[in-house]
């Protein structure tokens, strides 16, 4: 308590003013005087008595200093002091500074603005009561049949069992996504829809803002149509109606009484409207069909291997009762965390790795320029030694500095990373997880801070360090311009200048394998031709269209209309289009042995329309393309990919062979056509690269949601209007989802890594400027001291060639040591990178010799304003200048 | 400025004498205080600025102490400091935390007691004063 009331006055005292002072010397003055006049009175002489008393009470001077370092805080007042000096001295040297600020900025700024993004998407918890204990639950496919699928959506029947026998869960949820037609308020408009368990709101916490959620019995058939729509769809299509609740909306044509508003998990914020789950007896039994998703949440204290092993238990046995449906199909907990960043991490956390190298070499530049700027100083230096400044002093003031260039890098970095930060979320696209919850927040600004702080103190270290432990003697006797290049300082600039180039190299290498890997991926052939085509999607309402002759009469009508429109060549059906995935299903090929159907095989099955083949440019091998006379009474027809004719038929002649799509009907379909194989699953991945494929004739399932594919003459894009136009033609309340170029579904396949390529390459340039900075900064100065050296051998008559290799030379010397040291930890850090990579080697050596290379021509530029310099040497001049 | 750890001890015990000083004398000015000290130490003692002024700071800090300027007997213009509430009760626990150290000390200090390193140079200054040349471990 007491010495916390002293702490508080000396903290005042630090910045006290000067009437306290004043005070002091008035109290010193009267104490002397008092001394003085006790004197006197026992009779000694006035003059003698002052020069007694002066004696007793020593020096004032000595006396404020003592009570000055009582009344404020010492350190604190040194520091403030070294500051302002240090302030002083950078504002003499604005160049200097500027140069300082600028270099340092650029490498927090990079690391402030990709720490935002690590912080917001890895670092900070999902925003939800108790995420800790959120998971994702998954099935693991059987690898025989699904081979490189990792996990798999739940069947419902499954999915309950589960819940019955676990128990690891407070808690577990379901739901399936769809999308909803909402009608009868100005434009009809598709809007995205899940139907969930009465558990899913309950688990992340949720509570409707207004109006009330979904109970148990919702979960079963015959409760009432209720929905409850997302907050944001509320504000933006029913102007935030307080009296929105037991209202009633049309979706898909039917009404639907609103119960409530919620406020949707972010991971989910497309979602406008959620829908009771509404399971009938026959899709509570359903075992084989995996249509949904799993949540749940852990009991506390519940680990979640401990919930894996549980659910393992279960999966035996359920793959023992149900074998058929459930042999080899297992169970995966995630945590929602690592499920929703998933493939996020490896990049954002290489990036993180490539930020913090560029301040390293922003950091080891920052150095080189102290030193060289410090070396100057030597002298003043050397001096404040021999006045008695303890080595600690010295050190400390040049710490100051750095950490002010440090503070002002900080700030620059911080504005630069704010101004940047909305560019690079919209350059990450759609592969950034979470994206709608970056913000700086106050880790951010406290990581900067201490990134600012750090660099700042590391970077002055060195000079420092350099210049304290010179001889002071030495430094005085030095005249002011000639200092000598010193040869422990040439050693210490020459490794920063290595270290700069190895680092730099390293992230060189880096964007050079992400490089060749995105080239390698775009050079895959996904089977079809993305160019100039544009796709849009629909979902026909059951209550409008509930027949198929109904759904199979829009499809042609629309298709028919969108191919008439001008600069359209054709425009066809699928229900999924390439490389977005889609449907699976076991297959009974004729001729093949009979087989429980959990060992049949399983292929990609599409419904195509007549003419996909042609618009999707997948060439026609054999046979033919589906016709409009394939409609739903005709004889079922299905053409293969080349890869399900070879597995199903190897040697033989596939047209006129039958295989059955039961999944979906028990009639056997002949084969009618062979086309080339089309990657369905993305691109790259064992399943793209394996997967075979089934096209049955769109009209003859007649599903009530298809999209839509257009060959253009003309540019994509610009014919979306008229596409969406084309099709409200044939129904004007049929909203048209999702119209973007072919290219586009291209590019999302290729998930983050050209995100990470792009800021990996941006942030390996600028890694590369700042090390030949370095390089050149350091030659220069080599070249200026060696000045005399130069005009020495010129005016003995040295050939002008020779100078220029002796300064090239020793310019590339410690770029040559950079790119072997670069090289050597290179080939060990892009371990970390493997994920990322596609059939590059992590060692590719042409990746790492055009990288060298470029490195080296680089540093060679770099040397050529030095020799240039060099060459131009006056002999007599710099003779003369001693 | 005195050695560290010298200067923690002084300053302690000098705080503790000038709370007792002003404990017996009233309100004081520094000069005065300065004086008492030194005549109580029996001129052992000397007060100069250096040692003076900071510890009347830190009590006046630490709210032990106040000070307000007046007007000494011989109208001479000074800054008075007197005891405060805390300064009072300070001295108490100071007081009886001095009488218990300077116990344990002085059982410490104490003939008959181990061969301690003070001791032994007394004896020694004893045994050369005397003009015997031989000096003689005494058994434990």
């Amino acid at each position: 308590m007491r010495s916390l009331r002293a702490l508080w006055h000396r903290v005042w005292g630090t910045f006290g003013g000067a009437r306290r002072e004043r005070e002091l010397a008035d109290e010193f003055e009267s104490h002397l005087q008092m001394h003085v006049d006790d004197l006197v009175r026992t009779g000694v002489a006035a003059p003698e008595a002052r020069r007694r008393a002066l004696a007793a009470l020593g020096s004032a001077a000595a006396g404020r200093d003592a009570w000055r370092d009582r009344r404020g805080l010492p350190a604190v007042e040194w520091l403030v002091r070294d500051l302002l000096h240090g302030a002083r001295t950078l504002r003499r040297n604005p160049g200097f500074a500027l140069g300082g600020i600028l270099i340092l900025g650029l490498g927090i700024g990079v690391n402030s603005a990709i720490f935002t993004l690590v912080n917001a998407v890895v670092l900070q918890p999902l925003p939800f009561r108790d995420a800790d204990r959120i998971v994702r639950l998954w099935h693991t496919p059987p690898q025989t049949t699904f081979a490189g699928m990792r996990v798999f959506s739940l069947s419902p029947a499954n999915f309950l069992d589960w819940e019955a026998q676990s128990r690891s869960f407070e808690a577990m949820a379901t739901y399936r996504g769809g999308s909803q037609t909402v009608t009868g308020r100005g434009e009809p408009q598709a809007v995205t829809s899940i139907r969930a368990s009465a558990s899913f709101l309950p688990i992340f916490g949720l509570q409707p803002t207004l109006g009330r959620g979904f109970t148990a019995e919702d979960d079963r058939e015959g409760t009432p149509d209720t929905v409850l729509i997302s907050e944001g769809f509320w504000r933006s299509h029913y102007g935030a109606d307080p009296t929105i609740v037991g209202r009633t909306i049309q979706l898909n044509h039917a009404p639907h009484t609103v119960i409530g508003v919620v406020a949707m998990p972010s991971f989910l914020d497309e979602v406008k409207v959620l829908m009771p789950l509404h399971w009938k007896a026959e899709d509570r039994a359903e075992r084989a069909n995996h249509n949904y998703r799993g949540l749940a949440k852990l009991k506390p204290g519940v680990m979640v291997r401990e919930a894996q092993a549980d659910l393992d238990a279960i999966s035996l046995r359920l793959a023992e009762a149900y074998p058929a449906e459930n042999t080899d199909w297992g169970a995966l907990v995630v945590p929602m965390q690592d499920d929703i960043v998933g493939d996020a991490r490896t990049p954002l956390l290489v990036l993180l790795g490539a930020v913090a190298l560029v301040l390293l070499i922003a950091c080891a530049n920052l150095a080189n320029l102290m030193l060289a700027r410090t070396h100057g100083r030597a002298r003043e230096i050397a001096l404040r030694g021999a006045l008695g400044a303890s080595r600690w002093r010295v050190v400390q003031q040049l710490l100051a500095e750095g950490v002010l260039l440090g503070v002002g890098g900080g700030a620059a970095g911080l504005a630069a990373a704010w101004v940047g930060l909305d560019a690079l979320i919209a350059l990450s696209g759609p592969a950034l997880p979470r994206a709608q919850e970056v913000t700086v927040d106050a880790r951010v600004l406290a990581f900067t801070a201490g990134t600012a702080i750090v660099t700042g103190l590391l970077a002055a270290l060195i000079p420092a360090w350099r210049l304290t432990g010179r001889d002071a003697n030495e430094a005085l006797k030095e005249g002011p311009g000639r200092g000598h290049s010193g040869g422990g300082d040439g050693r210490v600039r020459q490794g920063l200048v290595v270290s700069e180039v190895a680092l730099a190299l390293m992230l060189l290498v880096g964007a050079g394998l992400l490089m060749r890997s995105l080239t390698g991926l775009r050079a895959i052939d996904p089977g079809f031709d993305a160019r100039n085509v544009l796709t849009a999607s629909v979902g026909l309402p059951q209550a409008r269209y509930g027949t198929p002759e109904a759904r199979n009469q829009f499809f042609e009508r629309a298709r028919l209309a969108v191919a008439a429109l001008p600069g359209v060549e054709s425009a066809a059906w699928v229900d999924s289009l390439p490389l977005t995935g889609g449907s699976s299903q076991y297959v009974a090929v004729e001729g093949a042995p009979p087989v429980p159907d959990s060992e049949l095989p399983v292929v990609a099955v599409r419904l195509a329309s007549p003419g996909y083949f042609a618009t999707a440019r997948v060439p026609l091998k054999a046979g033919r393309d589906f016709t409009d006379a394939d409609g739903l009474e005709a004889p079922k027809v299905i053409v293969l990919s080349e890869r399900a004719a070879a597995a199903f038929w190897p040697g033989q002649n596939p047209l006129g062979k039958h295989v059955t799509l039961k999944m979906m009907s028990d009639q056997p379909h002949e084969v009618v056509g062979i086309v080339g194989d089309v990657r369905m699953e993305g691109l790259d991945g064992v399943l793209a690269d394996t997967q075979s494929a089934i096209y049955a004739p769109h009209a003859q399932f007649a599903f009530n949601g298809s999209d839509l594919m257009v060959r253009t003459r003309v540019s994509p894009e610009s014919l979306s209007r008229a596409v969406v136009g084309a099709i409200r033609s044939v129904d004007a309340e049929q909203p048209v989802l999702s119209l973007r170029p072919m290219t586009q579904v291209v590019e999302e396949a290729l998930g983050q890594r050209p995100f990470a390529m792009q800021l990996l390459a941006a942030f390996a340039g600028l890694a590369l400027l700042l090390a030949s900075i370095g390089i050149y900064s350091v030659l220069a100065y080599t070249v200026r001291q060696r000045f005399r050296e130069i005009g020495i051998r010129l005016a003995l008559g040295a050939p002008i060639a020779d100078v220029l290799r002796m300064v090239i030379v020793e310019g590339l010397k410690p770029t040559l040591a950079g790119v072997a040291v670069g090289v050597a930890l290179a080939a060990v850090l892009v371990r970390s990178m493997a994920s990322l990579l596609f059939k590059v080697d992590q060692h590719d050596p042409r990746t790492f010799a055009t990288v060298a290379a470029v490195v080296v021509g680089v540093g060679l530029l770099a040397t050529l304003i030095p020799a240039w310099r060099a060459t131009r040497v006056d002999p007599v001049e710099t003779l003369r200048a001693d | 400025m005195a050695p560290h750890g010298k200067n923690a001890v002084w300053q302690g015990t000098l705080g503790l004498m000038v709370l007792r000083t002003l404990a017996t004398l009233g309100e004081q000015h520094g000069y005065g205080i300065a004086r008492r000290i030194e005549q109580t130490s029996g001129g052992q003692l000397t007060i100069n600025y250096g040692t003076l002024y900071p510890a009347l700071l830190k009590l006046e800090q630490e709210g032990l102490i106040a000070a307000a300027w007046g007007t000494s007997d011989n109208n001479r213009k000074a800054r008075f400091y007197r005891l405060t509430k805390a300064g009072r009760k300070q001295i108490e626990r100071d007081t009886r935390q001095w009488a218990a150290t300077a116990a344990i000390m002085t059982r410490f200090l104490a003939p008959n007691e181990d061969w301690l390193e003070g001791e032994r140079h007394a004896v020694a200054a004893r045994v050369v004063a005397s003009g015997v040349g031989h000096v003689r471990r005494r058994p434990p």
